[in-house]
């Protein structure tokens, strides 16, 4: 029995191991190429209003991307670093304001104390003449969504485990139950002083089965009829 | 007047009218989209109010050239894509005339392109209530008619008047969404203008109740020290950010825009004051449009209060909820009450064979237009926007009053 956990936990273990590896892998480059995408897509969109139209216009653009499934924030700064819209609550971070904004495309891991871990994707705007695109995608999400993957590959595993044990007990008593059976009419026709453990219509049923239980069965009659006259003379 | 009228309403020649849509032998109807619901309804049932005391009175009369007029509402909860569906069926299924009476910006802004779309219908949206640029600036501008000031006046007058008393550590809250950026925007540029920066900036979600916390807001916005803080939000998050600052000691005078809904927002003031035995409506200041309802001897103020009293408007039915308490007097609703005139107006312009294709020539025709605010309205080539007033107030002795000399705010 041990070993059927063992060989459980091995399996579980090893398929959640390739399940996290799969999952965060294809749902960083999935939401990576979104973000860069959505980045490059306002950057884009974004030109003509920062330079012609004011930066409400521009905030109303953003907050439309902003309702994207992983997408935490956007900010757009100037050329020189300088924010002109974002969609931070309840302020811009210390570490953001803290300036050096990149006005080139890159993808870079930030810790954000009070918001979370982000993958954040910047596109420039022109070239990085007019400003840059930043947009921070939720590492908490995609944590969320392998913690989901693999809850429902245990959960799985686990109704396929218990299904099996169950399948296994039934499976084994099903072959042992008339197995046991013949071995107590065995044994009754080993001991005929002692009480019969089964009554005539149970041997009878034992002795017409078809299948190798009933052969035995027949073959152990036929060996006690022959002996018993030899052992009464 | 009259010639003008003459020759607007004459411009296309009698033999050019058709059957405008929104127009009918008895009826004019305008469609008027706003929150009526949830965390600013305030705003969209009291310009409501304003406009239909006005248009009530204008009804009993007979109406313009014969025909009443009545305003289709939908309520949009000042949500952008609820106001986009909401002007698409104005548009489309209603066929009103033209869009009046719009509330916020990030509604707004987001409506302006469907104006675009539908060029060739000639709606225009009048009198919206957002101070925002979008739609007084290319490409929007030619396709909205605005009355009051803008934002950037607004917030320009603020931070004059405060660095004026010493008061040069300016930080901003605002609401993050297009009406925010646009007060910020404001702020930026005033304090750019003198060579100065903003000291600090926190922001809050759109939605935001009273009930909710601003402390992570009062916390960035104390940090920095500042002398005084501008609030470019409305009226239940703007409360909840001054009883929290005061809560947490910070005393400096807070400022708000006009549109914030100023009594609603004392409203919640006066009731937390009385719960916590704390006065939350010390050294307000809230910049507004149109004068205060006060002021008794400014001749719309008279007519304002006694149309209001007289037909004390409801809300439009089932568009409320029954919770809510119309106000006797506002800001909100006295700015309703002259977009409708404003309305009135240009529908005698338009003569009696209007069509949307004039809205405009009818709008360019006004000059120095007496609406009884003691300011005349204009409406000057390329610039959209018929009032630059702004009226400072605050409040004493819980009321608003108009603040007459910044020395009182030295710092």
């Amino acid at each position: 029995m041990f070993g059927i956990f063992l060989l459980f936990g091995v399996i579980a273990s090893s398929t959640s191991a390739l399940c996290v590896y799969t999952v965060d892998r294809q749902l960083s480059a999935e939401y990576v190429a979104n973000s860069r995408a959505i980045a490059q897509s306002i950057a884009n969109s974004s030109m003509d209003i920062i330079l012609n139209r004011d930066p409400s216009t521009l905030q109303s653009l953003i907050d439309q991307f902003k309702e994207i499934q992983g997408i935490k924030y956007i900010y757009i700064v100037d050329e020189r670093g300088d924010m002109l819209a974002h969609t931070f609550v309840p302020g811009v971070p210390k570490e953001i304001m803290a300036g050096g904004q990149q006005l080139t495309g890159r993808t870079v891991e930030r810790r954000l104390p009070g918001f979370g871990d982000f993958v954040e994707v910047s596109s420039p705007i022109l070239d990085g003449v007019v400003g840059a695109v930043h947009v921070g995608m939720d590492k908490g999400l995609i944590a969320l969504k392998i913690q989901t993957a693999i809850g429902q590959q245990v959960y799985l595993i686990s109704t396929i485990f218990i299904i099996s044990v169950v399948a296994a007990f039934v499976l084994v008593n099903l072959a042992a139950y008339p197995l046991g059976r013949l071995c107590g009419y065995a044994m009754q026709l080993a001991a005929p002083d002692v009480p019969p453990a089964m009554t005539p219509d149970e041997v009878q049923a034992l002795l017409e089965r078809n299948d190798e239980v009933g052969q035995l069965a027949r073959l152990v009659r036929h060996f006690a009829m022959r002996s018993a006259p030899v052992e009464g003379t | 007047m009259a010639a003008a009228i003459a020759a607007v309403a004459m411009a296309s020649g009698p033999s050019a009218f058709q059957v405008t849509e929104g127009v009918s032998d008895r009826e004019v109807v305008v469609g008027m989209s706003a929150p009526f619901k949830g965390a600013s309804r305030s705003l969209g049932i009291e310009l409501y109010r304003g406009s239909m005391a006005y248009l009530n009175e204008v009804n009993r009369t007979g109406g313009i050239h014969g025909r009443k007029i009545s305003v289709k509402v939908y309520d949009d909860g000042y949500q952008p894509d609820l106001a986009v569906k909401n002007t698409l069926k104005l548009m489309l299924e209603d066929k009103v005339f033209l869009l009046f009476d719009y509330v916020g910006t990030p509604t707004v802004t987001r409506v302006l392109p469907l104006l675009k779309k539908y060029d060739n219908l000639h709606f225009r949206l009048f009198t919206a209530f957002t101070g925002a640029q979008p739609h007084r600036e290319p490409p929007y501008d030619r396709l909205a008619v605005n009355l009051r000031a803008s934002y950037l006046q607004e917030t320009e007058g603020l931070v004059t008047n405060f660095l004026g008393v010493g008061r040069s550590r300016i930080a901003v809250l605002y609401q993050a969404d297009a009406y925010g950026r646009s007060g910020w925007v404001g702020v930026r540029a005033a304090l750019a203008a003198r060579n100065q920066k903003m000291v600090g900036e926190a922001t809050y979600a759109r939605g935001t109740k009273f009930t909710d916390s601003l402390d992570r807001q009062v916390a960035i916005l104390q940090e920095v020290n500042p002398d005084a803080i501008v609030l470019i939000g409305a009226y239940e998050a703007c409360a909840a950010f001054i009883r929290d600052a005061r809560k947490a000691g910070l005393n400096v005078p807070i400022a708000n825009v006009s549109f914030v809904g100023s009594e609603s927002m004392l409203q919640l003031l006066r009731a937390a004051s009385a719960a916590d035995g704390k006065d939350y409506s010390a050294n307000l200041v809230n910049s507004q449009v149109v004068p205060s309802y006060e002021s008794a001897w400014i001749p719309v103020v008279k007519e304002y209060s006694a149309l209001m009293d007289k037909y004390r408007a409801a809300p439009p039915p089932g568009l409320w909820d029954a919770d809510y308490q119309p106000l006797v007097r506002s800001f909100v609703s006295l700015e309703g009450f002259i977009n409708a005139k404003l309305l009135v107006e240009v529908l005698k312009r338009l003569g009696a064979q209007p069509s949307r294709s004039r809205v405009a020539a009818a709008v360019a025709s006004i000059q120095n237009l007496e609406l009884g605010m003691g300011r005349p309205v204009s409406f000057i080539a390329d610039r959209n926007q018929g009032s630059d007033a702004i009226y400072y107030t605050t409040v004493e002795d819980g009321r608003f009053v108009e603040i007459r000399d910044w020395k009182g705010w030295r710092k």
